[in-house]
């Protein structure tokens, strides 16, 4: 099952790629004849690091919706482990270094939470997630009292703010990640079976895919990244909100269904999910340095969002009903 | 079924029970400083200079600038009106050109990407209204790292993060302006409640707070209900100023508006309540928003400053900054039409004290 | 989620009793809120207070009604918020242009239906999934609206133009569109041939096909009288304050997609009824309001609401799992 799924997808995949990859050129192309500030390494490299907490989320979101399934509370997430980050070094008098770890913890529950009801209850993930939207940051907001904790020693700063070997700290931790996520999903039965459930869940059951286990993994695992998105982000800006992350949500799955991943499950790579928040990001970095309002910006990028895709179904002129 | 009815009773019960203690008022944690009760103007304290520095800024003295302005957000009538100022302020000078541009929600990490831009593009000056001060500041010194300046206006950041900051109003003035009018129209007795925007934003807690603290020492048996959070959404604010007052009755003597879009929201669910007299609403607001309820008679009075003098009044600090007519230690800036403005707690600049705006002088008013 | 397919009679007869239940935990669910936060303060029960909570929030229960259709035929509207600001702005500034009122009320309809029969046709004929139609349109109407507007404010309305405070009877007009169009549409979606073919495309696309049914043309209607319901809350949104605020209403599409799925419409398309997401949208304002009548400390209202909507989620699964037990 899982081989014929990847068989009569993966052209599309191939494709859309492409396309994306050839617009990526040409954006950056024209962006950079109209100001010099825009293809700099500096501007480069600090791109990288601002759109660090979005990628991370895309990358577990892209297996998520591979699977057919969808989480709208990575943002809270994000914003209930930078409280508990916080809270558990201020409140909890947690070492610095424990209350990080402790921080990504809580996000890996989150998640697990999230994949356990879905699993076990059978409660559709979009259903699941959109409470937990409301309740991750409603405990968020009920753990810290509106109250930001501040003061952090110098060396928590180098993951947000500082550089190794000249490259934002950050940008390494998004390098390794890509990665790992690239071999998982293209090179391993995990990878495959993540195909095969969003093809066919029921097809994937009978095939003896162990279906509720890896969904659990992923949900965890998206949980964890956003967590990781919180520390990185608390380290970035030096503080703690309880509305950190609102709206993450849907940057990160307007990156990955603009790299290609089908909403309804079965197709999408890492590379095209790297591609589509690459092309966000400096979208609007690029125009904002030639002159282009924010308001302005972002109707470009619903724009390029719809005719990207349109653009590529119109090319392999897929045949199918509406929806 | 059964099963179901008592798992939410139980739930409902249990977090209702968990929950119920501990009222709360809204304000934050910092330090409060109540003006006196009569008209003694407070005692300011001498401090020094505690601004930040810029790294080789180019001499740009009587040249052409650049700025570039980041509200806390765009799209919002509040921030449209400073924009204006900055408008006037540029057209006057005639060598300065000033743009706005932000996120469509006041969201702090937008923000930072938006200044992060402009640094990177190369303006000469940053004006800023900080979502949050700490967030803010990485960026901000970025900026003057770079030889930008930096004047930050409507809600501040660290002060080491920016030059100079152009405060409308200090926080112990809009809280003693609010409170007087309030216990001016429902008596030294009176019971009121809060509509704020949300328990995070900086300067909302900061006037909650030092409204709490002028009312215990200035108007003592007035008592404070609660306070309920409502966003930046008018039908929100609407229905949480409705639920306040349909949960107290004729209990509720007044509604204290914090934010331009809750004061306005909070005014129309008194008078579709029909109860204009009994409930007083009190805010902060613009005087376009709140035109139909002064005129009506609902609302006696708004407390704000001017947004257009605002976004004014940094243009020319930042002009002044530019030639160096500001400089740390200084003790007063000139700003056009405004005057004189003084210097205040080390490197704050002040636009002056709020003023009240009703019936007779609403329509004077446009933004 | 079994993804039944309802073909035709069997499964129509299954679908309404499944849906009667649905509604039913909805609407002991806020018998019980009223009873207990009832008990605790009387208020709470109070004529007026009811009054407020239907009154302000009639808009997001019209609103889900249409998404509730878009859903059951298998996709979805994320700009729904965006475009409510962008209608009710239009609305006021008609309005403030002396065109005439039925006309200030009548256009955010016709243009709510053109721009949602856009993007449904997007979806149906060039086959894009409609949640990145509707997230790009989303972009684009919230930046174009800010470009556009600035955010001013829109005041001086003429008096007659605030169709939401008008009253019949005593009781707020919007309460009628809520419950009228409610009922209407329920009878709709039942006894109409796209109603039912709306069902039948969600269900199953193959299934609908071969049942002679157009799914891209289905698809297409979905969204049009999706766009007149939006329409229709733009203007009772528009019309219940004095002042308009010329911007998109925060997470507005989040509240009105929670009230859809709450109410028992099933995401992967085929099942659901616009009755629940009605009692759906009912049941979470009331929550909202309760929770400030028993004194739950405002930090921890969001996390309560969570709780609850989600519990209410849990014990439909719940109920569901155990009618198919018994069945």
């Amino acid at each position: 099952m899982s081989v014929e799924a990847r068989a009569t997808r993966a052209p599309f995949a191939y494709h859309h790629e492409l396309l994306l990859l050839i617009v990526l050129v040409l954006v950056v192309g024209f962006l950079a004849v109209g100001t010099d500030k825009f293809l700099t390494v500096d501007n480069m490299l600090n791109q990288g690091r601002l759109m660090t907490e979005v990628a991370l989320v895309a990358l577990p979101m892209t297996f998520i919706i591979i699977t057919g399934g969808i989480d709208l509370s990575v943002g809270s997430i994000m914003g209930l482990a930078a409280i508990m980050l916080g809270v558990a070094w201020k409140n909890f008098g947690l070492p610095l270094e424990l209350a990080i770890v402790f921080s990504v913890a809580v996000g890996a529950v989150a998640g697990f939470f999230n994949g356990l009801l879905i699993i076990r209850v059978r409660v559709p993930p979009l259903i699941m997630t959109l409470a937990t939207l409301a309740l991750y940051r409603g405990l968020a907001e009920g753990i810290s009292q509106a109250r930001s904790v501040r003061g952090y020693p110098e060396w928590f700063f180098v993951l947000g703010q500082g550089e190794v070997f000249g490259v934002p700290t950050q940008l390494w931790i998004l390098l390794v990640a890509i990665i790992i996520f690239w071999i998982v999903l293209a090179k391993t039965t995990f990878g495959r079976s993540l195909y095969a459930i969003g093809y066919n869940e029921e097809a994937a059951r009978f095939s003896g895919i162990p279906v509720d286990r890896i969904k659990l993994i992923i949900y965890s695992l998206s949980g964890t990244m956003a967590g990781l998105a919180g520390y990185i982000f608390v380290s970035r800006v030096s503080t703690t909100r309880s509305d950190m992350g609102t709206g993450l949500e849907l940057d990160a799955i307007a990156a990955v269904v603009l790299g290609g991943t089908s909403i309804f499950g079965g197709v999408g790579t890492i590379a095209g999910t790297v591609i589509g928040f690459t092309l966000i990001q400096l979208l609007k970095n690029g125009l904002a340095l030639s002159g282009v309002k924010g308001d302005a910006t972002i109707v470009v990028i619903g724009t390029v969002l719809i005719l990207s895709i349109l653009v590529s179904n119109f090319l392999q002129r897929r045949r199918g009903a509406g929806g | 079924m059964k099963r179901l009815a008592i798992i939410i009773a139980t739930t409902t019960a249990l977090t209702g029970a968990a929950l119920a203690a501990d009222p709360w008022d809204g304000g934050d944690d910092l330090p409060t400083n109540p003006l006196a009760c009569d008209d003694t103007p407070g005692t300011v304290a001498a401090k020094d200079y505690d601004g930040g520095q810029t790294t080789g800024a180019a001499d740009k003295s009587g040249k052409e600038i650049t700025l570039i302005d980041i509200p806390k957000l765009v799209g919002v009538g509040y921030f449209a009106a400073t924009t204006e100022g900055m408008r006037q302020a540029a057209e006057e000078l005639g060598n300065v050109k000033v743009t706005t541009d932000g996120p469509t929600e006041a969201n702090i990490d937008d923000q930072i990407t938006f200044i992060d831009n402009y640094v990177t593009q190369g303006v000469d000056g940053v004006l800023f209204a900080a979502n949050d001060p700490v967030a803010i500041a990485p960026v901000l010194k970025k900026a003057l790292g770079k030889g930008i300046h930096v004047v930050g206006y409507d809600a501040n950041s660290d002060p080491d993060a920016r030059e100079w900051f152009v405060n409308q109003a200090e926080f112990n003035g809009i809280a003693k302006s609010l409170i007087d009018q309030m216990a001016a129209e429902i008596g030294d007795e009176g019971k009121f409640a809060i509509v704020t925007s949300t328990f995070t934003t900086p300067n909302q807690a900061r006037w909650i707070a030092e409204m709490q603290a002028y009312q215990e020492s200035c108007h003592p048996k007035m008592e404070w209900l609660e306070t309920v959070e409502a966003q930046e959404d008018n039908i929100l604010s609407f229905n949480q100023a409705n639920t306040l007052i349909n949960k107290y009755g004729d209990d509720l003597d007044g509604i204290f508006g914090m934010t331009s879009v809750a004061t306005p929201a909070a005014a129309e669910a008194v008078t579709q309540a029909g109860a204009c007299g009994e409930t007083a609403v009190v805010g902060l607001a613009t005087p376009n928003a709140m035109r139909p309820y002064v005129e009506s008679g609902c609302v006696k009075s708004v407390v704000l400053w001017s947004p257009v003098d605002l976004g004014y009044a940094a243009v020319y600090v930042m002009r002044a900054v530019v030639d160096g007519d500001l400089s740390p230690g200084d003790t007063e800036v000139e700003a056009g039409r405004l005057g004189k403005l003084q210097v205040v707690n080390g490197s704050e600049i002040l636009l002056g004290s709020p003023f009240v705006f009703d019936k007779s002088n609403v329509n004077d008013f446009d933004f | 989620m079994a993804t039944a397919a309802f073909s035709t009679s069997a499964g129509y007869r299954d679908l309404r009793r499944m849906v009667l239940g649905q509604e039913m935990v909805l609407f002991i669910a806020i018998v019980l809120l009223f009873v207990v936060v009832g008990l605790i303060n009387p208020r709470f029960v109070a004529e007026r207070n009811i009054s407020s909570i239907f009154l302000g929030n009639a808009y997001i229960a019209v609103a889900a009604i249409g998404m509730s259709m878009v859903i059951i035929s298998g996709n979805i509207d994320i700009s729904v918020g965006s475009l409510i600001g962008v209608l009710a702005t239009i609305a006021g500034t008609l309005a403030l242009n002396g065109v005439p009122i039925i006309i200030c009320w009548l256009a955010p309809l016709v243009i709510g239906i053109a721009i949602t029969s856009g993007m449904g046709a997007i979806v149906a004929y060039l086959h894009i999934p409609s949640i990145v139609v509707t997230l790009g349109m989303l972009s684009i109407l919230k930046g174009g609206l800010i470009s556009v507007t600035g955010g001013a404010w829109l005041t001086n309305l003429p008096p007659e133009f605030f169709l939401s405070q008008t009253r019949l009877f005593g009781i707020p007009t919007p309460i009628y569109f809520m419950v009228g169009l409610t009922i209407a549409a329920a009878f709709w979606m039942r006894l109409s041939a796209t109603g039912r073919a709306i069902y039948a495309v969600g269900g199953n696309v193959e299934a609908a096909r071969l049942s002679g049914i157009d799914p891209a043309a289905t698809v297409v209607k979905a969204f049009a009288i999706h766009g007149f319901f939006v329409g229709i809350a733009a203007v009772l949104f528009a019309t219940q304050l004095s002042v308009i605020q010329s911007t998109v209403p925060p997470n507005l599409e989040l509240t009105i997609i929670t009230a859809s799925v709450v109410g028992g419409v099933s995401i992967l398309g085929g099942t659901g009824t616009v009755i629940g997401s009605t009692l759906a949208a009912v049941l979470i304002a009331a929550i909202a309001s309760s929770m400030i009548f028993v004194n739950i400390s405002p930090f921890w209202m969001r996390a309560v609401q969570g709780i609850l909507i989600l519990v209410t989620v849990l014990a439909d699964l719940w109920r569901r799992q155990r009618q198919r037990m018994g069945t």
